[in-house]
């Protein structure tokens, strides 16, 4: 298994050693171009102009393999083979890749298979140390991984940290599916805090939203709401969510690893 | 005078949406290489130095560069708008999940009025076709949209079922029974034992459409738990379609239960749109009352 730690630190090494490999073949090349006309310099510098052409189509070549055995991670974790993605990402993470892209991509799906596999702790630093980076057009993976950090810190007892991932995510324009994750962690945050108010202000929007997620999550996000209507004493609305989380998913399933919501489904109709 | 094609016209959007061949940068840019190669070794071994030779050496290694560079940014260009052909389909995603059928109509509509850059993104822009043709009822043309896609995309296994699930339900809403039920054969035996809520889905459907309401109520006892697990909300269509089944088995008890089940979980209007045949119900039995904060 791969040690985070020691992939966090070989990544940034990597993408170093990358940027500093550009640019020395960038001034190569241009040098050869502008020696003899600018520089006076009468030599035939054609022979190392192909040189590093060859070895930038070479390096660009094994980036591709790269990026290459790293797209089929996300596939393998939704299917739940975990240990195949591990090693894909693992083959991607060991080649040399010239650009940045491929080498992030492979960190990224590292850390959704560490929370796939509610490794927390894990998940967290590999979130982290890609928000470090410049990630440019790659904003969908910044998205991704804020809000894979704030579960993260949410389920380490972290919440300081869970709202401020959170909030970072206030800046983006957010996929449909997005705003679904991060109203369910919303939801989430406002039941460990006891924040019932806020809980249900848009009650009619946010149930809306939550006919749109799985399953599962459809039911636990309107546990949440049941429980801050029942903490509020608004009986007719907790009696109505309860009945629909429990035509959803099987109330055990919904409480698991979240045992505020047991008191949910402790309460007689 | 011309006249513009009527909105969503199936043959008209699966030609005009067809990929067309792309200019092969990277051959050229071989090519441009190779020449490279060739021109420079040519001067190498004809010219005895001099003004002429340098500049001509100089010329080249401009033109190799400034190709390559022409090539990054066709490449990049290239990237960009298949970057903005992806988006527009998570669009459509978005709008047909949000039940903005107009909406989604119309982006559609632009979207597969020219060449797509991706398969994949025509593939799924199709699939989405034949949803927001089924919601405006234009069900025959939803089964020609799904046939083309059986036909000549290559799908993986729970696409296809999808298609497959999507197309018996087109059949069974325009009242093709005989192929609806060649259909529900073929999803059987492509779903390899598999279980499948939308199978069961569908099958609970033509049982009720071809008054067979026991056996609609077996196939949802049977069924139930799977599918609870795989329709999430949309398991009011199964609760509202047995319902239906409970009232001509004379079972009112159980149908008013079924009723309120699946009026718990989703509008009564939306259900009435997706399966008419549940009309009736709505004189005999009452809706889940829902609260006032989200009536």
């Amino acid at each position: 298994m791969l040690s985070v730690d020691g992939t966090i630190t070989r990544f940034r090494r990597d993408l170093t050693i990358a940027a500093l490999l550009r640019a020395a073949l960038m001034i190569v090349a241009l040098s050869c171009v502008i020696a003899q006309p600018v520089l006076g310099m009468h030599q035939d510098w054609m022979p190392l102009l192909l040189v590093v052409g060859g070895v930038w189509v070479v390096l660009s070549y094994r980036s591709m393999q790269g990026t290459r055995m790293a797209a089929d991670s996300p596939s393998l974790i939704a299917a739940g083979e975990f240990d195949r993605a591990e090693s894909h990402i693992d083959a991607a993470l060991k080649t040399f890749s010239l650009f940045r892209t491929a080498k992030i991509l492979s960190l990224h799906h590292l850390a959704v298979l560490r929370h796939a596999q509610n490794r927390w702790r894990e998940s967290a630093l590999l979130c982290q140390a890609l928000l470090a980076q410049k990630l440019g057009n790659m904003q969908g993976m910044a998205r991704t991984s804020l809000l894979m950090l704030a579960d993260s810190q949410m389920q380490l007892g972290d919440l300081q940290g869970a709202f401020g991932a959170m909030g970072r995510l206030y800046r983006y324009r957010l996929s449909l599916g997005e705003a679904l994750t991060l109203q369910l962690l919303q939801l989430d945050y406002g039941s460990r805090i006891g924040s019932w108010e806020s809980m249900l202000q848009g009650i009619g929007g946010k149930i809306q939203m939550c006919e749109l997620m799985p399953p599962l999550n459809a039911a636990r996000s309107q546990a949440m709401l049941g429980l801050a209507a029942q903490r509020l004493n608004r009986l007719e609305l907790a009696r109505w969510l309860r009945r629909r989380c429990e035509l959803l998913a099987d109330p055990r399933e919904i409480a698991a690893g979240r045992p505020l919501l047991e008191e949910m489904f402790r309460q007689p109709n | 005078m011309e006249t513009a094609p009527p909105f969503l016209d199936v043959n008209s959007l699966l030609e005009a949406s067809e990929p067309r061949p792309r200019i092969p940068f990277t051959q050229f840019l071989i090519g441009g290489f190779i020449l490279a190669v060739v021109l420079s070794l040519f001067i190498d071994r004809s010219a005895q130095g001099g003004q002429g030779e340098q500049l001509l050496q100089t010329m080249i290694g401009f033109g190799l560069m400034g190709f390559v560079t022409w090539i990054m940014v066709m490449g990049y260009l290239s990237a960009r708008r298949l970057r903005a052909e992806q988006a527009a389909v998570g669009a459509v995603d978005e709008l047909v999940q949000l039940r903005r059928w107009p909406e989604a109509g119309i982006m559609l509509q632009n979207m597969l009025s020219r060449p797509a850059r991706s398969a994949v993104a025509r593939a799924q822009s199709l699939l989405y076709l034949a949803m927001v043709l089924a919601r405006y009822h234009r069900f025959e043309d939803s089964v020609k949209v799904h046939d083309y896609i059986l036909e000549e995309i290559p799908l993986d296994d729970m696409t296809d079922h999808a298609v497959r699930l999507g197309r018996a339900m087109s059949l069974l809403r325009e009242d093709n029974l005989l192929d609806a039920d060649r259909a529900i054969a073929e999803l059987r035996r492509t779903s390899r034992g598999v279980e499948s809520a939308g199978l069961a889905l569908v099958e609970i459907y033509r049982d009720v459409k071809t008054g067979h309401p026991a056996e609609a109520v077996e196939m949802f006892e049977k069924r139930q738990e799977v599918i609870r697990r795989q329709l999430g909300h949309r398991a009011a269509d199964a609760w509202a379609l047995v319902a239906r089944a409970y009232d001509f088995l004379s079972r009112p008890a159980d149908a008013q239960s079924a009723f309120e089940n699946a009026t718990i979980l989703q509008p009564l209007g939306e259900l009435l749109r997706r399966y008419p045949e549940i009309g009736p119900l709505t004189e005999k039995y009452k809706p889940a009352p829902a609260p006032a904060e989200v009536a």
